[in-house]
């Protein structure tokens, strides 16, 4: 019996992640997982995880975007494959390659424009309905973050339609 | 009194700003001095932020933490977001030379240096460890005696647990305890430790996100609970907004709504605070209090 049917040789994200070559399929993960637990298309026979995993090219996958980092298959997992990693490293191959969808690009240019990632101009218009002090841009703290963005190589990448 | 440097994050200054001031008023009254700052940006997020270039996520929570250390103040959040970044790029860079110089290497053009010599800790961290609980009963001005809230702690207090060593993450008790110590009813639920589904919203699937939310407050109407509290403000604002949203797919949410209280707000209750002073009326959804308790 074939128990591996992961086709990770195609898949160059194992080379990062090789603790997904133990995989076995069992679906732990996936009873926890609130992607294949709310979301349509997927379930425990056809899983989340083993649908990335399995995927030629995942990183193409708008779902991989998904992933919200809760580790429920980290804390699962009998085989300490770690999917949560694998997907963070995906995502970050799913943004070089152009691949992500395109509000993690704005959210990136807003962050490097305001330092944060809402618009200031709406946040000022709640804080003033709560009573509070608005929040003036910090023009240093912003400079500091583009630094910050050439040297570490974040990619600024335009927004495909 | 203790003293922290106040990480606001993104979030709640823009979307809970009632909740920064509450916090900012209640806080001295348990013995938290929180001292502002200007300086900090986004933590930034483990979800999105990280994933579109981890050096790069790395390098500004190190910016924010090297922040702190000239300071020489630890970090006190009210956000799971933020703390679940902050601490695990901390415990990172402490345990990790290699990678502590490769960022100190881009953390050197703008001056700053991360040393590893403070804490990052949760407002409900703040609590447990340095407070404590039995001084938080003490401080109590109007127990919530007539309260039954359940508890909802959120994802990203709770893992990577090897590194915050808050709370068993599959069974947490915390904020049950949290609960009970402001006078209140903490009810158990089947489903505390689940996501809120807000991220399936922001990944563009509604339907998953009103199914997820949806799930747990079904569960947590039939525990008999009046209100659920948290101390995420994205998980606020999935069982506030998302639970308005979910109401128009799932008619029995709108039967019984629950509404959502902020651990803050809780807090502020419990200190004498009314209804209307916290902030109350800015809520999406609110059961007529009156009804309720």
């Amino acid at each position: 019996m074939k128990v591996l049917r992961l086709k990770y040789e195609k898949n160059e994200i194992i080379e990062k992640n090789k603790e997904i070559e133990v995989c076995f399929k069992c679906s732990t993960c996936s009873k926890f997982c609130p992607i294949t637990k709310n979301v349509k298309k997927y379930n425990l026979e056809d899983s989340f995880v083993t649908q990335i995993f399995e995927a030629e090219k995942p990183e193409a996958l708008n779902d991989v975007w998904m992933c919200c980092v809760c580790e429920k298959c980290v804390i699962t997992c009998p085989q300490d494959t770690n999917p949560t990693d694998a997907f963070t490293n995906l995502k970050e191959k799913s943004y070089q390659e152009g691949f992500a969808p395109q509000i993690i690009y704005r959210l990136v240019e807003q962050l490097l424009q305001e330092g944060t990632v809402y618009s200031l101009k709406f946040t000022n218009l709640a804080r003033k309905r709560a009573g509070l002090k608005e929040i003036e841009k910090n023009e240093k703290s912003i400079e500091e973050l583009n630094i910050l963005a050439q040297k570490t190589g974040l990619a600024k990448k335009e927004v495909s339609e | 009194m203790i003293s922290y440097l106040f990480f606001k994050g993104c979030t709640i200054p823009a979307s809970l700003p009632k909740v920064e001031k509450l916090a900012l008023e209640v806080l001295p009254e348990i013995g938290i001095n929180l001292v502002e700052s200007d300086e900090f940006t986004c933590c930034p997020d483990p979800i999105r932020l990280q994933g579109a270039n981890q050096f790069f996520w790395l390098s500004v929570a190190a910016r924010n933490i090297a922040i702190a250390e000239e300071k020489k103040l630890d970090i006190m959040t009210l956000c799971n977001g933020c703390e679940n970044t902050l601490a695990i790029v901390n415990y990172r860079l402490k345990n990790n030379s290699e990678l502590k110089n490769k960022v100190n290497e881009v953390l050197k053009e703008i001056n700053l240096e991360f040393k590893g010599n403070i804490k990052i800790r949760h407002f409900l961290q703040v609590l447990k460890e340095d407070i404590g609980l039995d001084n938080l009963k003490k401080m109590v001005r109007t127990p919530l005696d007539d309260f039954k809230v359940a508890g909802h702690p959120g994802c990203h207090l709770l893992m990577p647990h090897e590194i915050l060593k808050f709370d068993n993450p599959v069974d947490p008790e915390f904020y049950d305890q949290f609960i009970a110590a402001l006078g209140a009813t903490s009810i158990d639920y089947l489903t505390k430790a689940d996501c809120c589904g807000v991220s399936l919203s922001l990944a563009g699937d509604k339907e998953a996100s009103n199914n997820c939310i949806q799930n747990k407050l079904i569960d947590i109407q039939l525990s008999g609970a009046q209100f659920v509290s948290t101390a995420c403000p994205a998980c606020f604002n999935q069982f506030d907004f998302g639970q308005l949203i979910a109401s128009r797919d799932f008619p029995q949410l709108q039967e019984k709504p629950i509404p959502v209280l902020y651990a803050i707000e809780l807090l502020a209750l419990a200190m004498g605070r009314s209804f209307e002073e916290i902030g109350y009326n800015l809520h999406r959804v609110k059961a007529p209090v009156k009804e309720m308790v």
